[in-house]
């Protein structure tokens, strides 16, 4: 039987001054549960065309945690990032999307800092809270995102990194509280950060008419100010879980509440240009989530309605080029695990809109199948996988073969390869010229 | 649609898609070949027996209860006038004994020489027992009273010392017969330190031949197979001429053989030593298929210059694909005959993945090749130039082909006259083995067996283990008469040397303890006094020194007899005379005994082959005849391509008659190859006479001229890759490949031969209807249905042969009162505690992970959960078990992985797979250490001490297929000690019956008047993986709280 495996890539943090404050704290006495980790990794990618680097990065993740009395625990976790090439997120990129509190320090171009997480754990009577930056993570699928709404992400390897590091973690309240035998989740997330995404000239910035409008030939256009919401009370995200395990199934039943975090792009024609705005809009999520095992398999799902969605038109006759939908999307998943050291699975996914017209650009069922392999040996010591993201509507999809393997106790060697195919108006085509091979170590201390 | 067009859409969409299916195709090759690591090598002659098999089970039953295994055998033999009674020769065989015994895969209590034996003498109170050599003689009197003393012990005359003098035995028995050939090697470089002038040294024995044999043959293999794939290579260049022609076929290969052993390994099944032969016959299959479909393509190039890569690799493909997959289907279905006919495993399995290597070859064939094909700048091939007018292959074809059509009669005259010597040929094989014959005669291990068996009673054991009902029946006299009978009638045979049972030493005390006059070398009449005489023996003499001949309660005994040589044809004369003799005296209430010993098995499995061979055979070439005529719709036509099968088929069988090769272990294999290459050559030719006498006018040589240089030529590659890359084998050191090389030689040019002569003359005498029918049929699809018939075919038969039922184990009462004491040892409502694990790889590597792991009862419900906490890379991962008390209801698990934020469900039905990469499998960390009682069938076989505690040793057998499936184990030794109710040592054996681990819990002390283990060590002997698990802070008092066994409490990492 074999798991998808900690990538160890992992939490643990990159900090900064404020780490190194705590940690010279840590020689006082009360603070001997003050424990000290993190780990150092390097991700070089070549790409396939031109045969050039497209990143060359080492992120530093130092982590400190410390227990406060018996129940409480404090932890902060920093991250400093430096990308020699700076092909990924070029210049000092745009930090609009971004809370202030929530926003990355740049020193120069190549290197940046920030706290990733800084929570504290505690309980109140039999409830469990976390208070401050971190991640809430919702739903059973992998690789997709349907439940999975609470975190906004950084798009500047698309989705090429695991969600773990690509996940933008939020100011929030989360508490657990136990209800006979459910459990409740109440989330308050006053942070209003959104995506990061690439700007025009980055090696991942988006192109495919999914997401960037169909705009007349040859149109000055004009970027008018984003509208964001800033407001921590007002324009705060909520969401509610409901989670229990009986006869065998594990399920959840999720409501959010929250702004989606990709701005919606309106345009509007006018005479001898083309306006261009970007406003950034609530949705009502409501799903659920299951999960049981049959045997040698393992059988996941989650199922999601979500109101007020965007999508893009390419009828010029539209008035701001996009047409409101909901979108009832549904996860499917079956993992295989009877063969000793392979772990099998797949997924299949589909969104339908409830409002579909003919100019839009995404077809009225979106269907996206994803299959891994992977295989261990070596009692675990090494890993190979290959996952494929398959999009069935437009043709097109990811191959991503990696593997990974543990040298050391502390010490991770990691190697693989991303091969996007398909038709360039596709999610995943667009990035066919950002094909590349990848390695990588990291360091646990 | 026609089956045309759909192939060429087919093709269309493989060559418009070629990137995604070239990396669909290099991930599935590389998946494949990732597991092939995992492939493990079973070379053991052991292998070839069904594991069920009683003649299996009784050996098993030998060693453990005698502790017998195939030994290694030393022998001194001094030519001079005293023989080895002198003070020089004794002196080296005690230091022989000595160092062999200090090797670490010699059990040191298992070394017999006369250095360890005892004597047994009369005194006035009764015997004394004294070692031979203690102390060692000095002087040559006392040589030579220690020659009288042998002279006066009639059980080591033959089996220790020679009866000319001149010759002595150092008899090592192994631990682990997986490493005998290291061992046998070791023990060769120990010996060459000891050499002395006037005493030779030879080394031999059962143990080191079987062990031996095998790393022989495999390492020979291992340099040649290699040098014939780049022998291979070479012929495509040759037929080719270019890079692409010579590199795509070998990606097929790579695709091909990764498949076959990819799925091998995934499915745990071993290696076996004919498994060797496998990978070569599937490089032949796998480069047929390119060869073929390459051909086409510089042909399409020649006759379209200008068509576009894309064009020309459709136009091949779709004219390619049907011939091609109709070999596949037809050879596949030889080899599943050979699967479903065969009963030996590695036959079977043999039979098995080369049908899974040839699918493959086709698959990557039909995908991988059209799609390189498509990506790559084909450069016509200068060879292809004109319309193959000038490549002198083609001509020399077509020279071949119009011989034979021009003189059918005389064709077909000679053919039939080769087959009438291959009959004749046929009629002269032996059904034959003996492995020392294996060996080259220059190889010192069969000078050794020569020189030892010429003078010695022999190196070849056959066991008969008797049992009788009830503890101490062996003292009763009847019985031990019964023994001394069987003993007196198998020596009488004139290939039996000798024979040892505790018969001959309870004869032996009987006379020491009469004054050792010769008249009481007899059976007492009285059963106390035989129990008295073993009594008076323990006084003064070991009390393991009989545990090869007798159990410890005297209830079971071994006889063993001796033999100089194991050949086949010798055992089939006297096994089953033994075997009548012992159904007709052993075969009461109260005794019983069952032929055992290698010589035994041996002949057991030799026998499966010669009753075995015709039959597999007859499957095979059945299965070959039903695919061809409904592939080709006319039963002529399943005759037809039977021809070149047959052809090759006796002359492999004359070959072996008249070059005296005999029919064995692998070359029983041939036969099934030369199926598997023949057909191919059968099914190109007829297909393609089949399209040309449909589609041209003119008379039928004139029709047919066309098929001599193009796939005459393609045949004649096809014949000369795989025949010089045969070749290579010829060049080998070792007989059976020498054999192996030159019999598969025989089989394609045989085939070869007759697909391009004798098939096209035959069908011109003949004329047979099927050729001359409508030229594109919906064979595309009848092909489908004869793949699919013939699978579904092998599928249910196989289902068949496999459902045999198991045989009921016998199980004493108190091994299972002992496991149910086991499991109700106190193991407190909960605990907490750390828990160090240590990864240690084969090289001493050391992984480790710091845990924290709380258990706790509700009700008869067990959960636990165990948090990593170090090293960073791991820290947060946790596992969460619910252990339901109810034994149908599987368990429910849970892994939290830091790196996905997500609790994931993971299915507990594989209970025997390795939990977190460490040796322990997840029952083994669910059940610590109790034992899932409703799993196993138990009983209790012996005493044994470990670590200076005295335990039982309690074996249990899976109930059930799917349980033993399920744990991964197909017996378990738990040597359990009685004061604590807890397994000091287990040891398991994987489903295959190898030996898997053995795992140690050490250390074991009570916390809170609770037993426990703070040590268990696990290694596992097949991967030579360790791992220790160290606990410590072990708290049975404090509370575990109910809510840290909640999904929630894996979230938050504690």
């Amino acid at each position: 039987m074999s798991f998808p495996k900690p990538h160890l890539r992992r939490r643990l943090l990159a900090a900064s001054a404020l780490c190194a404050g705590a940690a010279q704290l840590a020689t006082a006495s009360p603070l001997e549960s003050l424990e000290f980790s993190g780990s150092l990794e390097t991700h070089t990618a070549i790409e396939f065309s031109g045969i050039k680097f497209q990143t060359n990065m080492i992120t530093i993740s130092p982590e400190v945690s410390l227990d406060i009395g018996a129940t409480s625990r404090l932890t902060v976790v920093g991250r400093l990032n430096v990308d020699l090439n700076d092909r990924l997120e070029p210049g000092q990129p745009p930090s609009f999307n971004r809370a202030v509190l929530s926003r990355r320090l740049f020193f120069g171009d190549d290197l940046n800092a920030e706290i990733r997480e800084a929570y504290l754990d505690t309980e109140i009577g039999s409830a469990f809270v976390r208070l401050g930056k971190q991640q809430i993570v919702w739903g059973q699928a992998d690789g997709l995102k349907l439940l999975d709404v609470l975190n906004p992400q950084t798009f500047r390897e698309f989705v090429l990194p695991e969600f773990e590091d690509s996940r933008i973690p939020l100011w929030s309240m989360n508490a657990e509280i136990p209800v006979r035998d459910l459990t409740l989740q109440l989330v308050w997330i006053p942070d209003t950060t959104y995506d990061d995404i690439p700007v025009q000239g980055s090696t991942f910035a988006f192109t495919s008419p999914l997401i960037v409008p169909k705009l007349p030939e040859h149109a000055q256009v004009v970027f008018n100010p984003v509208d964001k919401p800033t407001s921590a009370l007002t324009d705060s995200d909520f969401g509610v879980r409901l989670a229990g395990f009986s006869g065998g199934w594990d399920f959840s039943l999720n409501y959010a509440y929250h702004y989606f975090d990709r701005p919606v792009l309106r345009r509007t024609l006018q005479e001898k240009f083309v306006e261009l705005d970007q406003q950034y809009e609530r949705t009502h999520l409501i799903g659920g989530s299951f999960s049981n095992v049959f045997g040698d398999f393992t059988l996941r799902g989650e199922v999601g309605y979500s109101t007020n969605r965007y999508f893009l038109t390419t009828s010029f006759a539209d008035v701001d080029g996009v047409v409101r939908s909901n979108d009832a999307s549904y996860v499917l998943g079956l993992d295989y695990a009877g063969i000793s050291d392979w772990f099998f699975s797949a997924q299949l996914f589909q969104s339908f809109l409830s409002n579909h017209q003919d100019d839009l650009v995404r077809s009225k069922v979106d269907t996206t199948l994803t299959l891994l392999a992977r295989r261990n040996f070596m009692n675990e010591a090494l890993s190979a996988e290959a996952l494929l993201i398959q999009g069935l509507s437009d043709g097109d999809g990811l191959l991503q073969l990696s593997a990974e393997y543990e040298w050391r106790s502390n010490v991770r060697l990691k190697a693989g390869a991303d091969i996007f195919y398909g038709s360039r108006a596709g999610l995943f085509g667009q990035f066919s010229d950002a094909d590349r091979i990848s390695v990588g170590v990291e360091f646990a201390f | 649609m026609s089956d045309t067009t759909r192939a060429t859409s087919f093709f269309k969409f493989i060559t418009d898609w070629p990137k995604i299916t070239l990396a669909f195709c290099v991930s599935t090759i590389i998946a494949l070949a990732t597991s092939v690591p995992g492939l493990h090598k079973d070379t053991s002659s052991d292998a070839f027996i069904a594991k069920d098999d009683p003649v299996l089970v009784y050996r098993e039953h030998v060693r453990e209860v005698f502790g017998l295994e195939d030994p290694i055998v030393i022998a001194v033999i001094n030519e001079g006038p005293t023989g080895i009674y002198n003070p020089e020769s004794l002196r080296l065989i005690s230091e022989i004994t000595d160092a062999v015994s200090r090797l670490e895969n010699v059990d040191p209590d298992k070394v017999t020489s006369l250095a360890t034996e005892s004597n047994i003498v009369g005194t006035e109170e009764g015997m004394e027992v004294s070692e031979f050599l203690d102390p060692l003689p000095v002087s040559q009197q006392e040589a030579n009273r220690l020659k009288q003393a042998i002279a006066d012990f009639p059980l080591y005359l033959g089996s220790l010392v020679s009866r000319d003098e001149s010759t002595t035995l150092i008899v090592a028995e192994l631990i682990d017969q997986k490493i005998a050939d290291s061992t046998y090697h070791q023990i060769l470089e120990t010996v060459s330190e000891l050499q002395s002038a006037d005493n030779q040294i030879h080394v031999a024995g059962e143990g080191a031949i079987s062990g031996y044999l095998a790393t022989y043959i495999d390492n020979d293999a291992k340099t040649l197979n290699p040098l014939a794939g780049i022998v291979i290579t070479i012929v495509l260049f040759v037929a080719f001429r270019t890079l692409v022609g010579t590199v795509l076929p070998n990606i097929i290969v790579l695709g091909t053989v990764a498949a076959a052993f990819g799925f091998m390994a995934a499915f745990e099944v071993s290696f076996y030593v004919i498994t060797n032969g496998l990978a070569t016959i599937l490089i032949g299959i796998a480069v047929a298929d390119s060869i073929h479909i390459l051909s086409q393509v510089y042909e399409e190039k020649v006759a379209s210059p200008d068509s576009d890569r894309k064009t020309i690799t459709i136009l091949a493909m779709s004219k390619m694909w049907k011939p091609v997959t109709l070999t596949s289907v037809t050879t596949i279905a030889g080899f599943m005959g050979l699967w479903i006919g065969a009963e030996m495993p590695p036959m079977k399995y043999f039979g098995l993945f080369a049908a899974i290597g040839v699918a493959a070859a086709w698959f990557y064939s039909m995908t991988f090749l059209p799609a390189a094909l498509s990506l790559v700048n084909v450069k016509p091939s200068k060879l292809f130039a004109v319309g193959n007018q000038n490549d002198r292959y083609g001509n020399f074809l077509k020279k071949l082909g119009s011989v034979a059509l021009s003189r059918p009669a005389v064709t077909l005259t000679v053919a039939l006259w080769i087959a009438a010597v291959g009959i004749l040929g046929t009629t002269q094989v032996l059904v034959q083995e003996a492995q020392i014959e294996n060996f080259q005669t220059d190889e010192p291990l069969y000078l050794a067996d020569k020189a030892i068996n010429r003078r010695m009673d022999g190196t070849y054991f056959l066991d008969v283990a008797i049992e009788t009902n009830e503890a101490e029946a062996l003292y009763q006299p009847r019985h031990l008469r019964r023994i001394e009978a069987l003993q007196d009638f198998v020596e009488a045979m004139p290939a039996i040397r000798g024979s040892t049972s505790v018969v001959d030493y309870v004869k032996q005390m009987h006379k020491a303890v009469n004054e050792n006059q010769q008249a009481f070398y007899s059976i007492p009449n009285d059963p106390d006094l035989i129990a008295q005489l073993f009594l008076l023996y323990s006084a003064s003499g070991e009390p393991t020194d009989f545990e090869e001949e007798i159990d410890y309660d005297y209830r079971q005994a071994n006889v063993r007899f001796n033999l100089p040589t194991a050949d086949y044809q010798l055992l089939t004369k006297i096994v089953p005379q033994i075997q009548a003799y012992v159904d007709e005296e052993f075969n009461t209430d109260e005794i019983r005994a069952h032929l055992s010993g290698r010589v035994s098995v041996n002949h057991k499995w030799l026998k499966t082959i010669s009753d075995n061979h015709v039959k597999s055979l007859g499957l095979s070439l059945l299965f070959v005849f039903v695919a061809s005529v409904v592939v080709f719709r006319s039963f002529v036509a399943g005759l037809f391509s039977l021809v070149p099968v047959g052809m090759a088929l006796l002359l492999v069988y004359a070959v072996m008659g008249f070059a005296n090769i005999w029919l064995g272990v692998g070359t029983s294999m041939f036969a099934a190859i030369a199926i598997g290459l023949g057909v191919d050559f059968a099914i190109h030719t007829l297909d393609r006479m089949k399209e040309l006498l449909a589609a041209k006018d003119g008379s039928f040589d004139e029709k047919l001229i066309d098929l001599f240089p193009s796939t005459g030529r393609a045949l004649f590659f096809n014949f000369a890759a795989l025949g010089l890359g045969f070749a290579v084998l010829t060049t080998s050191e070792v007989p059976p490949l020498i054999k192996f090389g030159s019999l598969v030689m025989t089989a394609v040019s045989a085939s070869f031969l007759a697909g391009v002569m004798v098939l096209p003359a035959l069908a011109k005498v003949v004329r047979p209807k099927f050729l001359f029918g409508a030229a594109k049929g919906k064979v595309g699809r009848r092909a489908l249905g004869a793949a699919a018939g013939s699978i579904f075919a092998a599928v249910i038969l196989g289902l068949g042969v496999f459902s045999e039922p198991s045989s009921a184990a016998d199980s004493l009462p108190d091994a299972d009162s002992i496991i149910a004491a086991v499991n109700q040892r106190d193991e407190g409502q909960w605990v907490s505690r750390a828990l160090k694990m240590e990864l240690i790889d084969k090289r001493g590597k050391v992984r480790f992970r710091d845990t924290i792991g709380h258990r706790r009862y509700f009700g008869d419900e067990k959960r636990t959960v165990l948090f990593y906490t170090a090293p960073s890379s791991v820290k947060g991962t946790g596992f969460l078990t619910y252990d339901y008390p109810e034994a149908d209801r599987d368990d429910d698990q849970w892994l939290y992985l830091p790196a996905l934020r997500k609790i994931r469900r993971i299915s507990a039905s594989d209970r025997g797979d390795y939990f977190l990469g460490t040796d322990l499998s997840y029952e083994d960390i669910k059940k610590e250490s109790k034992i899932a009682a409703e799993d196993y069938r138990f009983k209790t076989i012996g005493l044994e001490q470990v670590d200076g505690y005295d335990t039982i040793v309690i074996e249990g057998t899976p109930v059930s297929e799917k349980a033993a499936k399920e744990l991964g184990y197909s017996l378990v030794l738990w040597h359990i000690d009685p004061q604590i109710l807890m397994s000091r040592k287990s040891i398991m054996w994987d489903v295959n019956g190898n030996r898997l681990k053995t795992i140690l819990n050490q250390e074991i002390r009570q916390v809170s008047g609770i037993w426990t283990t703070h040590s268990i060590k696990v290694e596992n002997h097949k991967t030579g993986h360790k791992t220790t698990f160290t606990f410590s802070d072990v708290d049975y008092e404090q509370e575990v709280n109910a809510n840290m066994f909640e999904q929630r409490a894996l979230r938050r990492g504690k």
